[in-house]
């Protein structure tokens, strides 16, 4: 009885363990991973990701998916410095950039709500028009920026992707950036927690049609997903400008990938009705691990890429083998 | 000539004999006739024949050899095709590769495409069917892909050919054309076994009936010798059926409900009724006869496609379910492990999907209201589960059947439609849920039951209304009804 106890704990959180082993040999091998300093880098390093993951998290939830935030990532960084740039002699680059920015997040709503009505009207699936979407809108930072970065003067702006809060003498703060990570996960896990909204999500993720004939708005909810995951990749978008202090549009190229494993890493079925925001917060830890820890061990850049990609393959069919198991024995 | 023998075959399921004993001949060159009330072990039956399931005991002969299947193709191998109610063709595909699905010409390597259309225009021709055989299938219509069924399933030249429902999906005139092709297959050296709930179309079709009941075989007859009367009673026996509880009253005069000439496409052709406050109506009808495309139209489900609906004395416009819940409307699918319930979502959460409004204040679920919802539900329906939190998928039919009527019960509805509320689930929980529509008859919560179980309608009903072909044909009273003439008044006969 208790062994199989054991076996069972360890088989629903194969990817817990794997990651406490490769946290365990990290801090035995690799110089300086346990540090405080840099187990904040690591969050900061995947708030881009990261605050794009939640959004991606309800959709995914929801049934759908949304392949378009990549490009999503790059639009609203260009819009944010084009509109500041645009803006800047008329109000200043305070109020440029600060315009610009709620422009980047309107447009993206915007381009959500798009998806989200083709995708119930047409009853096309969101695979298809968010990989049309993710080439249209990357076309559109293109052509808003003649491919060419365009920089960002406000430097206070620098702030909200690279700043650093309660510095103290060997402490180098808080990086402002993981706080934005932290927030979004918390509204995430509250609507996805705590509200009817969040509920019907997982309900028509589910089952769209039992979630129908009980009278749930399957429409709204999938527009309402489709937007919030546009929302969360604007802001993404943002504080990687912020980062640099400019906006490309080769920004975000590719992230959707990165996006998407996090969520499937941390346990969402790509089916639909399955998956958790802490879940995903999870994921996200498990990727900035692996990049972190390889980083500090020197690894390759392009072994990098075949590690990371064999690990979220790995992820992927341990969860599979978990959730086909639980249904078997349901 | 082939000959299909059966012999002392049975077939027990935990707790129930499905088959008991049953022996039986069947004959090439003629139409074999297989009937049943459901659960009369028909289907369990047609299974057995068809390598689906082994039986317990007893044997099967196919000309002296006896038939032991490994799986549904060693069966098929063995010369029994099966045509199922549910069409399993590939709608990408055209009608000639679909035909020799599995079994193409080859040159070498690679399809011979001219001998695959040439071979599929000869098994539709030797069949007297006119259909293209380069036709992509999902062009065709209903009818004509149950003939490609056929023409498949003939295609591999079987001895025993099971016709599963084929007229169920179908119009009349469309029936027609299905039997020319059956009549066809009489020519040739197959044994046809014909299943059909549409009793009426026996006397046009089969040459002989066989009658299975409660797992035993009751009666085998030429059709020509056996008339409506003496096939109902030989599918029905003597059955009692119990009375409503007495206190179930209603006002005539409070009508909430009125219908009037809904539509809803080729299958529901403008009907018109009442409901009052606190009754409960039946609608009778054999499977295809509309009943569930009413009910469907009427929630919203689909669309109306005509006529207009007036509840509460409001004015149902373009009904949707959004919509109808709102206005006090609940409606329980017809398969509710695909339709009805969230199967991965734990029961606590399937027993408020409908209400979620009612338990929440303002954006958040409030997680008293949900409880005491939840637990309100589990008391009074008495739903038998370890704890409101595991996945609903873990209960019984009967206890899901339960959910999906609490589900609706949290959201205070005035009418409840429930499609086939007793399908699937056993004796002691069917009778639970009759009582729960009577508790809810009792406070005034009307409802509208559809069954194929004529049984439990004049046992639950106040009034029962008889569909067919999507009108509305007949209403009945229970009181001075029997089972036998609502069952031949849902067939449509005359002679009784």
């Amino acid at each position: 009885m208790k062994s199989a106890q054991m076996k069972n704990i360890l088989r629903k959180n194969t990817i817990t363990f794997i990651l406490l082993i490769m946290v365990v040999l990290l801090a035995v091998f690799a110089r300086g991973f346990l540090s405080v300093n840099n187990l904040l880098s690591i969050l900061r390093s995947m708030a881009i990701i990261g605050v794009a993951a939640f959004g991606m998290t309800m959709v995914i939830i929801g049934g759908e998916i949304d392949l378009s935030i990549g490009s999503t990532i790059g639009l609203s960084a260009v819009l944010t410095a084009w509109v500041a740039k645009q803006l800047q002699g008329a109000l200043g680059a305070d109020w440029a950039v600060i315009i610009g920015m709620a422009v980047a997040i309107l447009a993206a709503a915007l381009v959500g709500l798009f998806n989200g009505f083709i995708r119930v009207r047409f009853n096309i699936p969101s695979f298809i028009i968010t990989l049309a979407m993710l080439n249209v809108l990357y076309g559109l930072a293109a052509i808003l920026s003649s491919g060419f970065p365009i920089t960002i003067s406000a430097q206070w702006f620098n702030v909200i992707g690279a700043g650093r809060i309660i510095k103290t003498g060997g402490f180098s703060g808080l990086p402002v950036a993981s706080i934005w990570l932290v927030l979004i996960f918390l509204i995430v896990f509250v609507v996805m927690n705590r509200t009817r909204f969040g509920r019907e999500v997982y309900a028509v993720g589910g089952n769209q049609e039992a979630s129908r004939l009980s009278g749930v708005n399957i429409a709204k909810v999938k527009i309402i997903t489709m937007v919030v995951s546009q929302v969360t990749a604007a802001i993404s978008g943002i504080i990687l400008a912020s980062q640099v202090l400019s906006g490309s549009p080769q920004f975000g190229r590719g992230y959707e990938t990165d996006v998407i494993s996090a969520v499937i890493i941390g346990g969402a079925s790509l089916s639909g009705g399955l998956g958790r925001t802490t879940g995903t917060l999870f994921g996200i830890l498990f990727l900035g691990v692996i990049l972190n820890g390889m980083t500090l061990l020197g690894v390759d850049d392009y072994v990098k890429y075949v590690v990371r990609g064999s690990l979220i393959l790995l992820a992927v069919i341990l969860n599979t083998i978990q959730t086909q198991k639980a249904r078997h024995t349901l | 000539m082939s000959k299909l023998i059966i012999r002392n075959v049975s077939k027990q399921f935990p707790g129930t004999l499905a088959l008991n004993d049953v022996s039986a001949a069947f004959e090439s060159g003629q139409v074999n006739a297989l009937v049943g009330k459901n659960g009369s072990g028909k289907s369990t039956l047609v299974k057995i024949i068809s390598g689906a399931q082994p039986a317990t005991s007893g044997q099967v002969f196919l000309d002296d050899q006896e038939m032991v299947f490994h799986s549904p193709e060693d069966a098929i191998e063995k010369g029994i095709a099966t045509v199922y109610q549910e069409l399993s063709l590939v709608p990408g595909l055209t009608v000639a590769e679909n035909i020799l699905l599995g079994r193409f010409p080859m040159k070498g390597p690679f399809i011979d495409w001219e001998q695959t259309f040439a071979q599929a225009e000869a098994h539709l021709k030797s069949m007297g069917v006119d259909i293209n055989p380069r036709t992509p299938v999902h062009e065709l219509a209903m009818w004509q892909c149950q003939i490609v069924e056929i023409v498949k399933a003939m295609s591999t030249n079987p001895k025993v050919i099971l016709l599963d429902e084929p007229t169920s999906s179908l119009s009349r005139s469309e029936t027609e054309i299905l039997f020319n092709l059956i009549r066809e297959l009489r020519k040739k050296d197959v044994v046809i076994l014909y299943i059909s709930h549409r009793l009426q179309e026996l006397w046009e079709i089969a040459d002989s009936c066989t009658v299975l009941r409660d797992g035993l075989l009751v009666g085998r007859e030429m059709m020509a010798d056996m008339s409506q009367q003496t096939l109902i009673r030989l599918m029905f026996g003597d059955v009692e059926i119990r009375q409503r509880p007495a206190d179930l009253s209603f006002d005539e005069r409070d009508v909430i409900l009125r219908v009037n000439n809904l539509e809803n496409g080729p299958r529901v052709r403008g009907v018109s009724f009442e409901v009052r406050k606190g009754e409960i109506l039946g609608i009778a009808g054999m499977l295809g006869s509309g009943r569930t495309e009413l009910l469907r139209a009427l929630y919203g489900a689909d669309k109306p496609t005509g006529g207009t609906v007036e509840f509460v004395g409001r004015t149902i416009r373009r009904a949707a379910p959004v919509k109808t819940k709102a206005l006090g409307i609940g409606f329980t699918p017809e398969d509710r492990k695909v339709d009805g319930l969230v199967q991965i979502l734990p029961v606590k959460d399937n027993l408020i999907l409908a209400s979620l409004k009612r338990q929440s204040v303002g954006p958040f679920i409030s997680r008293e209201k949900e409880k005491a919802a939840v637990d309100a539900q589990v008391r009074n329906l008495d739903i038998k589960v370890s704890a409101v939190g595991s996945a609903v998928s873990e209960l019984s039919g009967g206890n899901q059947q339960k959910v999906v009527v609490g589900n609706w019960l949290n959201n205070q509805p005035t009418l409840m439609l429930f499609d086939e509320p007793s399908r699937g689930i056993d004796v002691q929980s069917k009778q639970h849920i009759f009582k729960i529509i009577w508790d809810m008859a009792r406070q005034g919560i009307s409802s509208i039951v559809v069954s194929s179980e004529l049984e439990e309608l004049l046992e639950v009903c106040h009034r029962v209304l008889i569909m067919r072909y999507g009108l509305i044909e007949g209403e009945i009273v229970p009181e001075n009804t029997s089972i036998e003439e609502l069952y031949s008044l849902c067939i449509g006969g005359d002679d009784l």
